[in-house]
């Protein structure tokens, strides 16, 4: 049985080999047996891998957990295949927030052509502005945001359309 | 490490503060910081905050707390009119205003004063005069300090741009009322100057309601240095040695130490006696900071001023084994300097390190999340400055800066190794943060030979980008991971046998 695990962004193979008298696993092709103390919760750890002690500090939070390991910090998150199924197309097309914050300025507006890395919002987070850019020429399809408005991480702030497609809406 | 020179048991009658009670016109670590010294002067601490700050430990800390009202939590910060009243209604003597915020508002301290309660911090036309990137330059320049050759702004961009290239280039183009790199650039060569000015100006306006701009020569490799100055506000100062916070982004600090690394004893008494001269001339009254910029050559010029404790102030403290806040509050009743300069003596090293929310690998973005857990190094020489609480909350509504981490060795080598150790222990787990990067930089060759200039970050980006996690690592963090997930752990300890050959997962 293996489960896909990703971490920072990177997906790993984590198979379960044999439970029995203790837990093996196999990662990328590494096999380790594993020694538990008890439960895994959050805070400061250490379990046995081959033998060797590990420690660790890791903290849950739904599907995600964060874990560090030698004066490093991992995001690490358990990928649900289903989900990985439906693919993610598409992306070109939309302009996600990167980070919290507020719209400073829409230097667009629906219906305007845009070339690649032409700005079309300029956002404020934590007193840093950023200029959000197209990622490829197209046309603004709809803005979701107006000067003022404050929106979350990922959240959509514009979409694109081709330049062919904007000519056949307006027909 | 927070020893006093005077502490006794009881307090002289003649150093007794006229304060039973001092509100605290800020938020998170440095209001934890300023409590514990109002509660070692007995004296009763007000904390403020807004309703998205509701059971925050700066508010649990306090004494008392009052809630203020705002559209967002910094504007209720910024709400001067609001948190006099609450200081009056909470019947406090004084208002201490931390950093940020309105700690350098001119209007503010005079509207403190008018209504009757003592701003601790310098008075108003003190703050003005400082604010005020031009006016502060031409007064240090008048009384003899040091300030690079510059081009004062003219209504006309294009007379402007003109007198700025007689500088010769690079130039620093900079807002007159700025602060934190905004409206700032530098301009390499004549033809980009006139668009730089104007994109500088607009900036301003936008920033700070004043478009002015000015130029002045740009050093290369600079360092920041700046002195730690008290001035008793009639014309007495001293001044508490030198901070070197030459590792920054985004213009703004990471890494600060004290005492600055590899300085000439000759050229860092030279930038002290300068500070001193400056504050000494302005009759300056509270704690301050003059900043300055060292270029290779040895050269030093007036950067600014800051009237109020400065966040990087432990590093001071640590070395003097002065605790600023009782001194602000001490010089702020009247009493004077807490020491003459001869008495004052540096000794050993320190080092803060700024945990920030941000991505070092993507260009130090801000980040938000939640702090799940909350892991913190103790040891005696450790000061972990910080208002956080496992299950809190990291939003946008604040500056990204978490905690600061505050290190002392007897050597610098020595601050660096405990500090890169207790970068380790230290875990932030929720948000992505600097912690990581810090430690890097703490460990380069360069930082440790004290090689330092504001271009460092960029300078060694590449040695500091995150590196790959060997195989070790990454498969105990894979573990680590897979161990916390319910799904796994049914399949490896829970289910019996037959099912989990199955397993839902499986496509």
């Amino acid at each position: 049985m293996a489960f896909k695990v990703m971490v920072d962004g990177r997906a790993h193979e984590v198979e379960i080999v044999r439970r029995r008298p203790h837990l093996v696993v196999r990662i990328d092709g590494r096999e380790h047996e594993i020694s538990l103390p008890g439960d895994i919760g959050d805070g400061r750890q250490t379990i046995e891998i081959a033998g060797l002690p590990m420690h660790f500090t890791r903290a849950q939070s739904g599907d995600r957990a964060f874990i560090r390991v030698a004066g490093r910090t991992f995001e690490a998150g358990i990928v649900d295949p289903r989900a990985e199924a439906e693919g993610s197309g598409g992306g070109h097309d939309h302009i996600k927030a990167p980070m919290p914050g507020a719209v400073v300025s829409v230097h667009k507006a629906v219906g305007d052509s845009v070339a690649r890395g032409e700005t079309i919002v300029t956002i404020e987070s934590m007193k840093l502005q950023t200029a959000l850019v197209a990622p490829r020429d197209g046309v603004i399809a709809e803005l979701y945001c107006k000067e003022g408005e404050s929106f979350e991480k990922d959240e959509m702030i514009a979409r694109l359309q081709s330049t062919a497609e904007g000519v056949r809406d307006d027909a | 490490m927070m020893k006093h020179v005077a502490a006794d048991e009881t307090v002289p009658q003649d150093r007794a503060v006229p304060f039973r009670k001092i509100l605290i016109a800020n938020r998170g670590e440095i209001v934890c910081r300023i409590v514990r010294t109002l509660r070692e002067l007995g004296i009763a601490s007000v904390a403020i905050h807004h309703r998205v700050e509701d059971g925050a430990k700066h508010v649990r800390m306090a004494d008392e707390a009052i809630e203020i009202l705002g559209d967002t939590p910094v504007a209720a910060h910024l709400d001067g009119k609001q948190i006099i009243a609450a200081a009056l209604s909470a019947g406090a003597d004084a208002i201490h205003p931390g950093y940020g915020f309105l700690s350098e508002n001119a209007d503010f301290a005079q509207a403190v004063a008018d209504a009757g309660l003592t701003f601790i911090g310098p008075d108003a036309q003190t703050i003005r005069l400082m604010g005020d990137k031009i006016s502060a330059r031409n007064f240090a320049d008048a009384q003899g300090v040091p300030v690079a050759p510059s081009v004062m702004p003219t209504g006309d961009i294009d007379a402007f741009a003109a007198a700025a290239s007689k500088i010769g280039f690079p130039l620093l183009i900079k807002a007159a009322a700025g602060g934190g790199g905004k409206g700032m650039s530098i301009v390499r060569s004549p033809s980009e100057l006139s668009e730089a000015a104007r994109i500088a100006a607009s900036e301003a306006r936008r920033y700070f309601g004043d478009g002015r701009v000015y130029a002045e020569l740009y050093v290369e490799r600079p360092r920041h240095i700046e002195v730690q100055v008290l001035g008793d506000g009639n014309g007495n100062a001293i001044h508490l040695f030198e901070r070197e916070c030459s590792v920054q982004r985004r213009f703004q600090k990471i890494v600060e130490e004290a005492p600055a690394a590899n300085l000439p004893a000759a050229l860092r008494e030279q930038i002290c006696s300068a500070a001193v001269q400056l504050a000494a001339a302005a009759n300056y009254r509270n704690a301050g900071t003059v900043e300055f910029i060292l270029g290779a050559d040895g050269r030093f010029f007036f950067l600014e001023m800051n009237t109020r404790l400065q966040v990087e102030h432990p590093v001071t403290e640590m070395i003097t084994d002065l605790d600023l806040v009782r001194t602000q509050i001490e010089i702020a009743a009247g009493h004077g300097l807490p020491l003459a300069q001869n008495e004052i003596a540096g000794h050993g090293h320190a080092i803060e390190c700024r945990i920030c929310a941000e991505d070092p690998e993507r260009d130090f973005i801000p980040e938000t999340g939640t702090i799940h857990y909350l892991g913190v190094p103790e040891a005696p020489f450790i000061r972990f400055e910080n208002a956080l609480d496992a299950g809190q909350k990291i939003s946008a509504d604040f500056d990204p800066m978490l905690a600061k981490l505050v290190v002392y060795g007897a050597t610098r080598d020595e601050a660096i190794d405990r500090s890169i150790a207790a970068l380790g222990e230290l875990a932030v787990l929720g948000v992505r943060t600097n912690t990581d990067y810090l430690a890097k930089v703490l460990g380069h060759p360069a930082f440790r030979a004290g090689h330092l200039h504001t271009g460092f970050v960029n300078e060694h980006r590449t040695d500091l980008a995150a590196a790959e996690p060997d195989t070790a690592t990454l498969d105990t963090v894979l573990i680590a991971a897979a161990l916390g997930f319910r799904e796994f752990r049914d399949l490896a300890f829970g289910v019996p046998e037959p099912h989990a050959t199955i397993g839902h997962w499986r496509n």
